[in-house]
Order: structure tokens, then sequence, then C-alpha cells
């Protein structure tokens, strides 16, 4: 490409087109663009119409086209052709700074932008003089320009911030502070004193702030690897200037806008960032300057209105007195009783009041607001940053902070007792600083969990929290509503249970509230209240305590889903779930309207299907309902299968994907409920379930497998009789399962389910292939949970098939197979293997192989015999994996792993765990000396060689104990 | 990823020498040169009021003669020794001004290969003083400043004045060399391969005056210094045992530069410590770590701490002279580089086998670490964090029970606001380490309220948003591991003719 007019004039057109907003015109532009981006000079012609383009929208256009080409083409990728030719390079990086320079600002930042990107590249060493260049334009006095280099070098220095440090880097970072430190603070010092001069100019004021936000800026990020020697040396200029521009105020820069933060905070705040940097970073020779910024930034925070505009300045400067506060050499400048009192008085208590912004949060955006409020995502607020520094200086004075506030605290609520309506901020305040003086730590799980001694929170509770949500009218103060409802909510540890026991009904009350932060919460501390553990594992709260409230509690609940904006409120329906779980069977006569209710619920949301927190609360409900019912009434399933497979049957032709694991949960739930043979609607499902699509998705699988585990276990000769071309398909699944270290134990689980089912004569001319597959994964990449769950598999199969056909099978598959598991696999790894189900099919696998596989008795295998019984009495004998799983009452959605990538487990849908063994053997101890006894009987004198011989006296005197508890013995 | 921290976990101790971090990867500075350093070069200040001490009896005030840099120039290169010795003197003094001594004048004369002629002029021992004087504080400049002298041929003739029946005369050239070794490895070098070793230990002796020991100790401490390249081993070897005598001393600076001598040979490859340890001079440095001295402390600090560098029996070493039950007063110090060394030498041991993190338990440092982590300066508080990750990649799990149980939590989780991205990076690290322990004791749960309610679980999942790529995707994995999360591989099954998978395999052969 040529730099000619024509070529010019060409771009120019096609520039045009990627501006349009059809596509018809619009895509084959931008393709055309990328089709010669390749070409020699095709950047220099983007350039040279930034430049000189006679349209603006083109200039700007050719801009962005520019940064976007140096974006995508300018790093050198090895093995990869150098996308840009290299005098194309050359020309770009000996224009660009004065081309940026001398834009206007729309173009100039995405010159910017580019530069930054070249630099990351190539400077320093392929760039050498671009900081030079950078540099001299500080003396030209022009601060747009000067305002352009330091933008381009805070893109290009930024990285500093989070790099790991290197000696690539601080080369980089030297070479910079050798050329740049001085100048800048040179600029520095100038900009400051022309702000002085030009003290009544606005305009040029403006600029000039915007060069001190941009060298604050720089300095951030030249400092923050290390303190360079330049800045140690000059921390006298820089300190001292900061701090004054601290304390700088100017009619001229405060603006009008209440929301957009001014260049004065912008500027103020980088400088609390600045100070904040240096107090933790460099301490040891910042203390000088410490305790003056300390006394500028309160009094900035004194001086600072509530504005939303200054909130960023005021939680950074928070913050920073929050982080000094708690460092023990700095205690004495917090220590007097008046700084105490005034930091208190001066920067807490306004910070905690609740402002015009958040009143309108609260009634109009109040999803966010819950967010902020509950759920602690409110990080940069004020009220956060004032909670924070609460909770630092309590660190070292405790008692006169508490002591401080509680003077607050009644005044406040005098304040509000006056005149309620006018003053129930006061009152919000009040709460606010008890909850945030009281609480030093907190989780979601179970609200405050150590709280400060000095609050009589119980005392606070009943005088001034209770009174509110007992008043007739739930809909006045809603603000004051909420708060008291959280209260509860955080102490309800701290609380005693009578008085929580009080506030039940109040709660289910205030389900009724119109707002939508007030029946949320009180939704929320329901469901939370029902979730504390009383003794013996049991709820605090129970079923026979909540008796009286069923009805309005359930008529409540279900009324504030139709409460507008709160059609699909997920703490409604966990505390619907969480009513269920709790109430059981007292709910029972309100099923027929719940089912109803939900199954519309489920029609209605399944058409888009956007809470997943809702959705999955819902489906807990569905299968709560489904197993209160039906424990009492088996006969219930029928009802449900109607009021359901409807819904479902659309879910599934829908495809759904949100929906459809849980549909096969709650299906895999109902097949369960059915005693007999499985019904011929469930059959009709069976082909489609081994559909390859399915098990593309990784959140279908759990379902899916339990779905088919379920089909096995009540259809399994309908299966082998009418459906045996489709086993293949079923072990293929099994395959692809095994196939993954994720989902293997999966695999394991159908695999054991079609072991124990199924008719042998369906699955015996797969058996060896099942086994082969098993080995080479063993082989290639075993893993230990992929060990447990093949001992059990064995195990299980050494049960079902027999301890010989085990071994012959294993060795038809290669010759002393059998003995190299046994050596390399059982022996070792047996321990490994937990749970007191999976141990018991284990014991009593190996039992079989030792007392009824011959060939462990005349075959080489014989050496085997010994570690092999080892290996079982350890397994007996270690200590027993004694951690309780949590009762499923308790589960929270964030505790089922896994529920972020899709597949979210129902814990109510979950079925009791299943024992193959079952009846059979009951101690495998004792079954072990039976069987021991009648091996010994059928060959007399070998046991008891064997034994004397070479079992350790441990393991023997166990295994005496055994036999004596048999009442058997050797022969 | 796993398999790997699986592995990792296994081999506690086996792989110590890789966890154990002499942590100087960065050879680039920012920072001030250290003000707590020995100083590399010395010049000899006349002050008026004392002169008489320094030169004995030679300059009295009122014998001060001025003359111009020309006339200088002129005497000492003419051939009258009278002037020759005015003239030098001269320039001595104004190369020993407390201010601004104009030695890049002096240099611009020509007149240093002159002065190093008058050193040989055994006849005229005060001349040789004066020359030698005046050719110290000209070495004790820049680099540029020494290697004048060193160019002007100053070595062999101050070499041999050691030997000098004047004692004045042989400490100036003590003091010289001392500053000629001081300006690097190659000047250095130079000195040792024109022998000076032997000429230097054949003054110390009991009678040598304190002063003049002082002196010698200093010039010997810069014959060890400096790397690339290290001092030669035999030169080592030679200077060592002499060395451990002199660190015995009761005088406070004979022991200050000796001990940072020991420094200096302790910072190096496993078998220069092993030449220090075998002298067993660790007992006495780690009893001068408990030394009130910041001065004295701080290098045998060092050189306890270069020591536990090395192997596990050269730290096991450093443990048996009681290194651990002096650091937690160290931990504590009020000076903050102080606290930073310590924490630096404790996280040497903790990254040693886990009987010496046993051993750092039962000394009771765990208690100092958890305050140095709370409270501690920046520097020192980076320190511990490492302390803390070498602890818990080769601690057993009991161990690191214990470490937990310390509360070593809580400032650990308040050190993910750090200003740094290294620490970070370690503390999340640290953190994985701990799970895999809680994973082992069914405990995971637990810890994960734990961090929660330490505000740790909001500050983790804030680094989610952090700039740098590895912080976003330690901290990631973490919140996908623990606080929700999953994974995938291999032996797909093919899709059949019926649309379903296809189940088959080959058969290969197996060996567990």
């Amino acid at each position: 490409m040529e730099l000619s007019d024509t070529n010019l004039q060409t771009l120019t057109e096609y520039l045009k087109k990627t501006l349009d907003p059809d596509p018809a015109v619009r895509r084959p532009a931008e393709k055309f663009l990328e089709s010669v981006e390749g070409s020699q000079n095709y950047p220099l012609l983007l350039l040279t119409l930034l430049e000189k383009s006679q349209e603006n929208v083109i200039k700007v256009c050719a801009s962005v086209t520019f940064k976007n080409y140096i974006k995508r083409n300018w790093r050198i990728v090895e093995d990869e052709p150098n996308k840009i030719c290299e005098s194309d390079r050359i020309a770009i990086k000996a224009n660009i700074v004065p081309l940026m320079l001398s834009s206007p600002e729309q173009i100039q930042k995405q010159l910017s932008d580019a530069i930054s990107i070249i630099g990351r590249e190539d400077f320093p060493q392929k760039w050498p003089d671009l900081l030079t260049e950078m540099v001299n334009r500080f003396q030209s006095g022009d601060f747009h320009v000067i305002n352009g280099v330091l933008r381009t070098a805070h893109s290009l220095f930024k990285r500093y911030r989070h790099e790991f440090k290197s000696n690539e880097l601080w080369t980089e970072i030297k070479l910079v502070l050798d050329a740049f430190a001085l100048p800048l603070t040179n600029l520095f010092k100038a900009t400051i004193e022309l702000c002085s001069t030009h003290a009544n100019d606005a305009s040029a004021l403006k600029v000039l702030f915007s060069s001190l936000i941009l060298i604050a800026k720089l300095f951030y990020s030249l400092n923050f690897q290390d303190l360079p020697e330049f800045f140690e040396d000059n921390m006298e200029t820089w300190m001292t200037n900061f701090h004054s521009l601290l304390t700088l105020d100017n009619k001229l820069l405060q603006t009008d806008d209440e929301e957009e933060a001014g260049l004065l905070e912008l500027l103020k705040s980088q400088i609390c960032d600045n100070a904040a940097l240096y107090a933790q970073k460099y301490d040891e020779e910042f203390q000088p300057y410490l305790p003056r910024f300390v006394t500028a930034i309160w009094n900035l925070l004194v001086t600072t209105g509530q504005e939303v505009k200054y909130d960023l300045l005021v939680s950074n400067a928070i913050q920073f007195l929050a982080s000094v506060c708690e460092r023990p050499h700095y205690k004495h400048l917090f220590e007097d009783q008046n700084t105490l009192t005034s930091i208190c008085e001066k920067v807490i208590v306004p910070n905690m009041e609740f402002r015009a912004a958040d009143e309108e949060a609260f009634e109009d955006n109040s999803e966010e607001y819950i967010r902020r409020d509950l759920e602690g995502s409110d990080i940069d607020t004020r009220r956060r940053a004032a909670c924070d520094l609460v909770r630092g200086l309590c660190k070292f004075f405790e008692g006169p902070v508490t002591g401080i506030f509680s003077g607050y605290v009644n005044s406040m609520l005098q304040e509000y007792a006056k005149n309620p309506s006018v003053n129930w901020k006061h009152k919000d305040a009040a709460i606010y600083l008890v909850t945030s003086l009281a609480s030093k730590a907190q989780t979601q799980k179970h609200g405050i969990t150590q709280a400060n001694e000095l609050v009589n929170l119980t005392e606070f509770f009943v005088n001034h929290i209770q009174p509110d949500l007992k008043s007739a009218t739930v809909n006045e103060f809603p603000v004051l509503k909420a708060d008291g409802i959280k209260y509860i909510m955080i102490f309800r540890n701290q609380v005693p249970k009578e008085q929580l026991l009080m506030s039940i009904p109040l709660l289910i009350n205030h389900l009724q509230a119109e707002s939508i932060v007030v029946h949320t919460y009180a939704a929320h501390a329901l469901e939370r209240l029902f979730t504390m553990r009383g003794t013996n594992n049991t709820t605090l709260i129970t079923a026979a305590e909540m008796a009286p409230f069923v009805e309005v509690l359930l008529t409540n609940l279900f009324k504030a889903l139709t409460l507008p904006g709160s059609s699909e409120n997920e703490y409604i329906m966990k505390a619907i779930m969480r009513s269920f779980s709790l109430l059981q069977e007292s709910i029972i006569p309100y099923i027929p309207s719940v089912i109803t209710q939900l199954t519309q619920k489920l029609l209605a949301v399944s058409k888009n299907p956007s809470k997943p927190h809702f959705n999955h609360y819902m489906f807990e409900s569905i299968c709560l309902s489904i197993r209160i019912t039906c424990k009492a009434n088996p006969e219930a399933v029928g009802s449900f299968e109607e009021a359901l497979f409807l819904v479902f049957t659309e879910i599934l032709q829908n495809d759904v994907q949100e929906f459809i694991p849980y549909v096969f949960q709650v299906m895999s739930l109902l097949l369960e409920m059915h005693k007999s043979e499985i019904p011929s609607s469930y059959m009709a499902l069976f082909p489609h379930l081994l559909q390859p699509v399915l098990w593309e998705r990784t959140g279908n699988i759990p379902p899916l497998v339990r779905l088919l585990q379920a089909f096995l276990e009540r259809g399994a000769s309908t299966i082998a009789s009418a459906a045996a071309d489709k086993i293949p398909g079923l072990l293929g699944v099994f395959q692809k399962l095994i196939a993954s270290k994720a989902n293997d134990h999966q695999g394991f689980y159908l695999l054991n389910s079609i072991i124990e089912h199924m008719p042998p004569e369906s699955v015996d001319q797969y058996r060896k292939q099942i086994f082969i597959l098993l080995f080479q994964r063993l082989q290639n990449s075993k893993t230990t949970k992929f060990i447990k769950s093949f001992l059990v598999f064995i195990n299980l199969y050494c049960i079902r098939y027999g301890a010989l056909a085990l071994q012959e099978i294993f060795d038809s598959i290669q010759p002393k197979m059998f003995g190299m598991v046994l050596e390399k696999i059982i022996i070792p790894e047996i321990q490994k293997v937990s749970g007191q189900v999976e141990k018991k099919i284990c014991a009593v696998g190996i039992t079989k192989i030792l007392t009824e596989c011959p060939p462990m008795m005349d075959t080489e295998y014989t050496k085997l015999w010994i570690p092999l019984l080892q290996a079982l009495i350890g397994l007996f004998e270690l200590p027993e994996d004694d951690t309780i799983p949590d009762e499923e009452h308790f589960i929270d959605i964030e505790d089922t792993p896994g529920y972020q990538t899709a597949f979210s487990q129902l814990a109510f849908a979950g079925k009791k765990e299943h024992d193959p063994v079952g009846q059979m053997v009951n101690n495998p101890r004792i079954h072990l000396a039976q069987s021991l006894h009648k091996l010994s009987t059928a060959c007399p004198g070998r046991v008891l060689s064997m034994l004397s011989t070479s079992l350790n006296a441990e393991a023997l005197q166990y295994l005496q104990g055994y036999l004596q508890a048999a009442s058997v013995s050797l022969l | 990823k796993h398999g790997q921290r699986m592995r990792k976990f296994k081999n506690k101790g086996k792989d110590a020498a890789a966890l154990r971090m002499q942590r100087v990867e960065v050879s680039i500075e920012l920072r001030k040169a250290k003000k707590d350093e020995q100083i590399l070069k010395r010049r000899n200040i006349s002050l008026d009021v004392k002169e008489g001490s320094v030169s004995p009896g030679q300059d009295r005030p009122d014998e001060v003669i001025q003359l111009s840099l020309e006339e200088i120039a002129e005497a000492v290169n003419g051939n009258n020794p009278k002037l020759q010795l005015l003239a030098t003197r001269v320039a001595r003094r104004l190369l020993s001004k407390q201010k601004d001594p104009p030695i890049n004048q002096i240099i611009e004369l020509g007149i240093i290969p002159r002065m190093v002629e008058f050193l040989s002029g055994a006849d005229n021992a005060a001349l040789q003083f004066e020359a030698a004087w005046a050719l110290t504080n000209i070495a004790s400049g820049t680099s540029e400043h020494t290697r004048a002298v060193v160019e002007g041929g100053a070595i062999p003739a101050l070499i041999s004045l050691l030997s000098s029946p004047h004692m004045h005369i042989s400490e100036q050239s003590v003091w010289a060399l001392g500053n000629i070794a001081g300006d690097g490895p190659v000047y250095r070098d130079a000195l040792i391969n024109r022998d000076v070793i032997p000429s230097l230990l054949a003054l110390v002796s009991p009678v040598t005056p304190v002063g003049f020991l002082r002196n010698i100790t200093w010039t010997l401490s810069n014959l060890c210094r400096n790397k690339n390249p290290y001092p030669p081993l035999d030169a080592v070897q030679k200077i060592l045992p002499v060395l451990v005598c002199l660190i015995q001393h009761e005088d406070k600076d004979i022991i200050i530069d000796s001990c940072w001598a020991v420094s200096y040979l302790t910072d190096g490859s496993n078998d220069r410590i092993q030449l220090v340890v075998d002298t067993g001079v660790l007992p006495r440095l780690v009893e001068l770590m408990a030394s009130t001295h910041l001065m004295v402390l701080t290098p045998a600090l060092r050189a306890i701490g270069n020591v536990v560098t090395g192997t596990d029996q050269q730290t096991q070493a450093a443990i048996d002279a009681g290194v651990l039950a002096v650091l937690p007063s160290l931990l504590r110090h009020t000076k903050p580089t102080i606290q930073k060394e310590a924490a630096w030498t404790l996280s040497n041991i903790a990254a040693g086998p886990c009987q010496q993190i046993q051993q750092l338990i039962t000394c009771g440092l765990l208690p100092p670490l958890v305050e140095l982590l709370d409270k501690g300066d920046f520097k020192a508080q980076k320190e511990g964090v490492w302390v803390v990750a070498n602890f818990t990649t080769g601690g057993t799990v009991d161990q690191v029970v214990e470490l937990v149980r310390s509360g070593v939590l809580k400032p650990l989780l308040n050190l993910l606001s750090a200003k740094d991205s290294k620490t970070i990076l370690i503390i999340l690290d640290t953190l994985s380490n701990l799970f895999v322990a809680a994973e082992k004791l069914g405990e995971t749960e637990k810890l994960c309220l734990l961090v929660e309610e330490l505000d740790g679980l909001e500050k983790i999942e804030d680094l989610q948003n952090h700039e740098n790529n590895m912080i976003y995707r330690a901290a990631l994995n973490i919140i996908e591991k623990y606080f929700s999360g999953e994974e995938n591989s291999d032996l797909e099954p093919q899709t059949g003719q019926d649309g379903l998978y296809d189940f088959s395999v080959k058969k290969q052969d197996f060996d567990f």
C-alpha cells in the first residue's frame, strides 16, 4: 500500500462504512480492513488520517482502528510471523508521541493507549528515546501536552503496582527513575506554584489539577515496588506538598454535581492512597510525616460533606485512619479521650448516618441494597469504612470507645423518641452503631460469632428492637423494621431463645410488609432461625414450638411471593424450603394447595430461568413436599406424578438446561418411592437417558446416574428382557464416566448398580471388557479416588459372583493378574477405603477371597494369604472415620459441591445410603471368624500353621478376639 | 496440579534445599544503600583538636603553612626532601579536611606516583607516613579515586610498609590497604595475590595495641568482603583462624568488624558456610546476637542468617548453638531491619525438615512470629509470610495444626491486603497448603468458616479482580476448590451407530 491520496481516500470510505448501523454494510467493510491490515504502510495511512482528515468522525474512527490494530498485531509471538514490518514499526515509534500530544483529547486517549501497548513490548530496550522524548515535553509549559505525557507515563508505569519483583522489572524501574523522577519532582513543584499564581483562574486550575492527579498517580506507581532512593531523599518535598494539597480548598474547584467526584476529591483521594502506601510499606522512613497526615486526613473528614461525590475520598480517608490506629506505635496519636471522642463524634457517627442515597436504594433498588447490607458487598461504602474504623479503634480502646458510643446511642434514641416520624434516622444510626460496635467476627452461616462483651445486646433488643416490631403497623418506618429484623438475624446466637421465640410471630407478620427489604429480611431471619442448632444436633426451634404458627407462616410466605418485586425472591423460597423441613408432617394438610402453587411457579419460571438460587430452593421444596407426604402415605406418589409430569415433559422437550438436572433428581425420588415393578411411563424414557448429548453436560451427570440407578434397582429384569440392545449403550455411559477423573466415581455408582441388579447372564459377555477398562485407568492415571472406588467395586463383584469367579476373570485377562492386583493394589491400598458401607463391602469381599478361593490355598497365591488377612485386620482396626455428615436439614446450597458448575444437588432429593451386603452380614469381624472356621474345617491344620508362622502378633491378638466373639475356634 | 502439590507434601524435608531461599533474586536495588551496613572505605580525618592523637605530635596549628596546589605539585616533584615533606603534609592535611576534601584536584596534580615513591624511602619515616596517609585518604573516595592510587603503583609499596619498624607507618598502610580492598573484588584479589594476608596476620599478637588491632580487623573484613567472585578459598582459610580469635576480643569495634567478616564469609555457597561452621564460631555468634549493641547484633544476626541458608546439617549446627533461643527477642526488636533479618533467618529454618520445624515450635517461636505478622514492620511481615509458607510446605499435619492454633491465620489473612503482589501470592499458596492439611483431617469445613470469620473470604474474593494474573488465578482456585468448585480427563468412548456410546476397549499389558 502506497502512502497515496487514493489509498487515503479508499481507507476513508471503508472507515466510514464501519460506522454504518446496517451490518450488511458494516461487516464487509470490517472484513476488508482486516484483510489489508497486513500490508506495509497501513498503520501509517491510519496515522495520516487521524491527523489530517477533514472529518472529525474519521479522525476518531482512524484512531480507534489504529489502537485496535496495535493491540492485535504489535506483539511478536515466537514462531509466528512478524505482523508489522520493521520500517512501519520504526515510523510509528518516531511519530506517535508528538502526534498524540498535538491531538485533541479524544484522539489523544486512543494514541496514549496505543503507546502503552507498544511500550509494554518495546520499552525500554527497543524504544530507548521514549523517556527522554517525554521528559523533554515537561519543559513545554503547555499543560495539554504535559497531561498527554503524564497520561502515557501512567499507562506505561501502572503495571509496577501489580507485577512481581524481578530483575527485568526493577531494571526498567531504575531506568525510569533515573530519567523521570527528578523531572517529575520539578514538574510537581512547578505545577503547585502555578496553582497559586492561577488561584483565581478556574479553567487553568482544572488543567493544573488534572496534572496533579496524574502526578500523584505516577508517584504511587513509582513508589510501589520499593522505596526508591530518589524519593527517600526527596520525601520532604513530596510529603510537604501532598500534605498541603490535602488541606487545600478552592471554591473554583468545587463542583455542583452531587454524584461525580470532582478534581479536588480525586486528587485528595489519591493522596490518601499515597500516604497509606507509605504508612504500610515504608513506615520507618515515613514515621516523621505520619502524624501530620493523620491530623490532616481527620480534619478533611470532619469538613467533608455527605454528598455521594465524596464517598470514595471519605472511605479512603477513613480506611487510612483505620489502618494506622491499630498499629501499636501510633496508639498514642489516638489515645487522648478528646481525640477519641472527636473521631467518634465527627468521623464515625456522621458517616454511619442513613443518607438520601441509601433511602433511595432502600426503596427503588432493594436488591442492591440487600446485597450491600446483608451480604457485605459494601467494601467501598462510608458505612463500611466507618465500621472498620470502629473495629480498628476497639483493638486498643474498646472500653473508652464503647463508653463514648453508648452516650451517642442514648442521645440518638432520645432524639428519636421525641419525634419518631421526623427523627427515625437517628434510631437507624443508633442501631447501626450498636451493631458495628458489638460485632467482632461474623459468618453468613452463623451470624455474629464473637461479640463485644461490653455491649448488652439482649437489653438493647428488648428495649429498642422488639417494640418496633410489635407495632401494629408493619409498613411504618420500613427502614427501622429492616434494621430490627437484621438485628435479630445477626445476633441470633447472642439473644436468648425465649426472646427469639417471641420474635417469630413478629417476623411472620412482617412477611406481609410492602417494602421488599422488610419482607425479604423477615423471610431470611426466619430461615436463619430455623437453621440454628440446639442440643443433640437438633434444631433450636422445634416443630412443636412452631405448631401454632404453621398455617399463618405458610400463608404469609406464599403470599409474600405475590408481593410486587418478589415473585422470584430467593430468600422467601429458601424460607419456604426451611419451613417444610422443620415442620415435617404438620405441613401435610396444606400440601395440595402448596404443590399447586409450586407447580404454577415452576411453569412460570421455566419460561426464562433467571434466579438460580430461587429455582434451586423451589425444587428443594418440591422434593420435601414429596418426601414428607409419601413417608406418611406411599400411595400419594401417583398424585405428585400427575401434578408434575406435565411440567417436566415441557422442560425436557424445551431443553431448559438449567432445570434438567433438577427434573432428573425429582424423578429419581419419585421412582424410588414406587414399591413394585417399574411403571411403563418411566421405561419409555430409558433409551433417551442414554443419549450422549445429555452426558456431555457435566451438570446432568450426577442426577442422571442417580436416575439410572433407580431404573436398575426397580427395573433391571425389565431392562434385560425388553431393552437388552441398550445394554452396550448403558455400559458406554459407564465408560464415558470412568474416562474422567472428575466423574469416575459416578461411573462406579452406575457399574455397582449394574453388577448388583442386572441378571448375570445379561452382562456376561461384557464382564471382561469392563475389567480391562478399569485396569487401563489403573495403569495410566490412577488417583486415590479411583482406587477407593475400584476396591469397593471388585469386592462387590466378589460378593455377587464369588471369589473364584473374580480370580478366574482376572487371570483370563492376563496370567497372574489376580496376584498382581492383590499385591499391588488391594493389600497396600485397602486402608484408604472410607465409609461404613464401603468398608463392610470390602471386608466381606476379602473374607471371601481368603476363605472361598481355592487358588489362594494351593497355588503361588498362597504367599499372599497372610498379607491379605493382615490388611483386612488393619481395615477393621483402623480408627473409624468419625466425621458426621451435616444433617441434611442444615445444608446450605453453598455447601453442596459443584454448585457453580451447573450441577445443583438437591439435598432433599437425597437417597438413603444403600447397603448391598445388608443383612447378609451383620458383623464382618464375626463373619471373618466364621468363614475362617469353615475353611479350617475343610483343610485342618493349614490355617493354623499359616497364622502361627507369619501373622504378626498384634493382628493375631485381634483375630483371636474375633474368634472368641464368634465362639468358634480353628482346627 | 493437585498431583504436584501432593508430591510437594510427601517429599517434605527432602527437597529442603529447593525450598530454602537465599532471597537475593533481585540484584537491582531501588532503595538507598543500607545505613547499617559496614563502611567500605574510611578517611583518616584530622580533627583540629585531636590532631595530636592521630599523628603523633607532628601537626601543631601554629606550624600550619598554606601552599597553593601548584606549589604542592612543584615541591613534591622537586628534589628537596624538606619541601617534599612539607608539601606532602599540606596535601595530606587538605585531604583530611572534614568537608569536601579536594581529592580530584590532588589526583589531577599527577603527584600520586611520586608519593608512592616516597613510601619506599625508608630513610625518611616522616615522609613515608605523610605519603601513606595522603594515599589512604585518596583511596577512600570513589572507585575512580581508588584506581588512581592503585594505578600509581601503591599496592606493593604499601604491603612492604606493613613490616615497617614504625608502628604508626605500618598502621597507616593497613588502613590504606583496607580502602583498596574495600573497593571491590578486583583490587581485593590483587592484594591477596600480592600476599598481603601473611603480612597482615603477622601484625596480630597479644601485644598489638587495640587501636591498631581495630584497623587490622577492619582491613581483614574487607578482604573477606564482596562476591562475584568470592575471595579465593585458600585466602579465607588463612584468615579464618585469626578471625575466630579476634571475635572473642573484648573490644566492641573489633567484635563488630570480625562479625562482619564472618557474615561475608557465610554469604556464599554451602562449602564456604562449612568452613565457618567448622571453626566452631557459631555459639559465639549466637551469643553476640543477644548483644544490646545494634552494631554488634546486626552482623552477628546476618552471619547466622546466612548459615541457615545452608544444608540441613549446617542449619542444625546453628540450632544447636542456640539460635532459636535468641530469635524471639529479635523478632520483637524495636528496629524494623532487625525484625526483618530475624524473620528471614527463621524462614530458612522453617524451610528445613520437620524435625527442625518441631524445634522451632518447641522453642516457642510461634507466638513472636504471630505477633510480628500482626504488628511488625512491613519488611518484616513479608519475611514472616515466608516463614509461614515454608512451614506449611514442609511441616507435618500436626505441626500445621499447631501453627493454626497459635493464631497465625488472622494476621496472615490481613496481609492479603498488602501492597505487594509476591506477598499476596505466597499467602494464597500457603492457604492452599493449609487447606490440604485440613482435608487430611476432614476439617475443610472448619477452616472455611474460620477464613470467612476472619474476613479472609472477602479478601480472597476481592483478589479475583487483581490485575496480576497469577494472583487472580490462585484466588479463583481457592474459591472454586473450597468455597464452591470441579475438573476432567481421557479414555472417552466413541458414539456408535445407534447414537449411543460405544462400549469398547483395546487390551493392553498391565503392570501396576
